[in-house]
């Protein structure tokens, strides 16, 4: 068995809203191994943001340990947490978040241009992904210029752009309608297969979970059920 | 290095993004670095144009006015007691000095070619030996005509001869004061101020005789020293004979004058000057201050809009230091053309008052615009612009990537 990439251990995250206290995740122990293709499911509320944002390191557990590549992220200072985060996984995120004042090509390059990449490799490393992704002619087109597709297909491309492991993933197709949001899971799983990367996909979507392999149900915090595969899950259900 | 030239770029971006709101951030800086530039500059000048006429006056010169020492600016404005016939004796016979000039002034009516006009009258004693001494210590020159040679010719100033009257005065017109009749020898050069370019000159004797001053007596006096001696000490023993005339005279000792040093006239005009730099740097302060917390208020808007693209850049690798960088450059970069712009303008203002001076004798003065100034204005700017995006930039910087992506537009 290879070392998980991603590990959590006991996490609990409480929140405060208003004078309640809610526990967005109670006690939940997960571990993501290389080259794995994750759906984690629920309904809203289950609390599979907060995880997905555990996973992504984007957050801090109030209790319990997040271990990115074997490390504890909350002992790592914070600039390597930032290049941790910028390197080894990619987001996607449901309603895109390109920032909207710079084209395809430079949403692209951003990422690369806090991982030090020169200018010359950015530039023809964020040609290369955007047309892999099918946006050639799309390279010099601010967001507003593109439809909820295109959009989504510049937000995988600049997921890819440092090369991740993982690729995190809040929903991608949950603003687009299904012919489009068929492609873009296709565009990951592909990306999966012939590369090999990570993916997880948080989703509410059964027909979307069909693409991954394993599949983890949450509810009020904890998880439910683990499948190994989709197919396991789909004859559960 | 290469980071940061891209999170420069990055910062010019966003800028430009918001170009309107860019604009009137960096016009709230352009209007105080404006009025420093501009104020500073013009008061520099003012401050060298002074000590320009104080060294004119050379400094062998001793000053000899009515009015007490603590009291030199009234006693400049509205003058005091003439000095008597004696006092001008004794300050000629205090040791160290070589000659006295004395003199009175006073408003009248002057008449040109059936035009009366209010103008200045001032009588120099002695009259020959004293524009000798006026030409070769204070500059006087002649911009036409002669040196009057006979007791009905006089001199007069620039402007009186241009402006004042509606025809042009010229040498050997004709000008009736106080009912006698006066020949223009000669036309002067500026002597720098309006005041002093629109007199008319002439003999004490013929001064006296038609305003009725009691002959021998003088508002001022100036007492031209002998080479090389002390001007403090010549000073001293002129007020030291004063006071001994004073006292026989009139039995007290109180002191009704001064005597002034061309030294201590500068320190007189470098305290006002001082106070009055001071002013000016504390109303232009205000000012800047104002420009500060506009960019401070643009910024913390800005980081407050972008609450979420904060958070992207986070997710997608950005560090703290990053966002922190890109913010603070964004708010320099407002301070520093806002710096470029109210440097130009000022600038440009007091250089145009420096030519308005050049071309209209009324006042004369150069600004001083000197290298060290422009750099303070940018530095400044660009300073006040990163102190006040600090504050913005940090509360950007510290926001978890999770609370920020989690705010909506």
């Amino acid at each position: 068995m290879p070392e998980p990439i991603i590990k959590l251990e006991d996490v609990w995250k409480t929140y405060q809203l208003g004078k309640t206290e809610v526990n967005a995740l109670r006690g939940l122990s997960l571990e993501i191994t290389p080259g794995a293709f994750v759906a984690i499911m629920g309904s809203s509320g289950s609390g599979k943001s907060t995880l997905l944002n555990m996973i992504g390191c984007l957050d801090f557990p109030t209790k319990g340990k997040v271990y990115l590549k074997g490390k504890d992220i909350e002992k790592m200072p914070e600039s390597q947490l930032a290049q941790f985060r910028g390197k080894i996984l990619g987001f996607v995120f449901q309603e895109f978040n390109l920032l909207p004042n710079l084209n395809a090509q430079q949403n692209v390059m951003l990422p690369m241009i806090f991982q030090k990449v020169a200018l010359a490799e950015r530039k023809e490393r964020a040609e290369r992904i955007l047309e892999m992704v099918g946006l050639k002619d799309r390279i010099l087109h601010q967001p507003s210029e593109l439809s909820g597709g295109e959009r989504q297909r510049v937000a995988l491309a600049r997921a890819f752009a440092n090369d991740p492991e993982v690729i995190i993933a809040d929903e991608p197709t949950g603003n687009l309608d299904s012919k489009t949001g068929k492609m873009i899971m296709e565009t990951l799983t592909d990306f999966h297969k012939k590369q090999g990367k990570t993916m997880v996909v948080v989703t509410h979507d059964s027909k979307i979970a069909e693409y991954a392999e394993q599949i983890i149900n949450i509810e009020d915090g904890q998880i439910t059920k683990n499948h190994g595969t989709a197919k396991e899950y789909l004859w559960n259900n | 290095m290469e980071q940061l030239k891209e999170y420069f770029n990055i910062s010019l971006r966003n800028i430009r993004t918001r170009a309107l709101r860019s604009w009137l951030t960096i016009l709230g800086i352009v209007i105080g670095v404006f009025l420093i530039i501009s104020l500073l500059s013009l008061s520099e000048g003012l401050k060298s144009t002074i000590n320009q006429q104080l060294q004119s006056l050379g400094g062998e010169m001793v000053m000899v006015m009515p009015g007490g020492d603590d009291d030199i600016m009234s006693a400049m404005m509205f003058g005091g007691s003439n000095l008597q016939k004696e006092d001008i004796e004794a300050i000629k016979k205090t040791d160290g000095v070589e000659q006295v000039l004395s003199m009175s002034y006073t408003g009248t009516v002057a008449r040109y070619k059936n035009e009366a006009k209010n103008t200045a009258i001032c009588g120099y004693d002695p009259w020959k030996e004293g524009l000798e001494l006026l030409s070769f210590f204070q500059g006087w020159s002649l911009s036409g005509g002669r040196w009057p040679s006979k007791s009905n010719e006089i001199l007069i100033g620039s402007q009186l001869a241009t402006d004042i009257f509606s025809k042009k005065l010229t040498p050997g017109s004709e000008m009736v004061i106080k009912g006698k009749k006066f020949i223009v020898a000669g036309i002067l050069n500026s002597l720098g101020n309006k005041q002093d370019d629109s007199m008319v000159y002439m003999d004490m004797e013929i001064y006296q005789n038609i305003t009725g001053e009691k002959p021998g007596t003088a508002m001022y006096a100036m007492a031209k020293l002998i080479e090389g001696a002390d001007e403090n000490v010549v000073a001293e023993d002129i007020e030291k004979s004063l006071k001994e005339t004073r006292k026989r005279r009139s039995g007290t000792d109180e002191d009704d004058f001064s005597v002034i040093t061309s030294e201590k006239m500068g320190e007189i005009a470098n305290t006002i000057l001082g106070v009055i730099q001071f002013v000016i740097i504390a109303f232009a302060s205000v000012a800047i201050v104002v420009g500060g917390i506009g960019i401070m208020n643009t910024m913390f808007t800005s980081v407050k809009e972008r609450t979420k693209e904060i958070g992207i850049m986070k997710a997608i690798g950005a560090t703290n230091s990053a966002v922190l960088q890109i913010f603070l450059f964004e708010s320099g970069i407002l301070g520093f053309i806002g710096g470029i712009g109210g440097t130009l303008l000022g600038s440009a203002l007091a250089k145009g008052i420096e030519l308005y001076g050049q071309v209209h004798p009324l006042f004369y003065f150069s600004a001083s615009i000197t290298p060290g100034l422009i750099a303070f204005g940018l530095l400044f700017s660009f300073g006040v612009g990163c102190l006040a995006g600090f504050f913005p930039a940090r509360t950007a910087a510290k926001l978890k990537p999770v609370e920020a992506l989690r705010r909506f537009e």
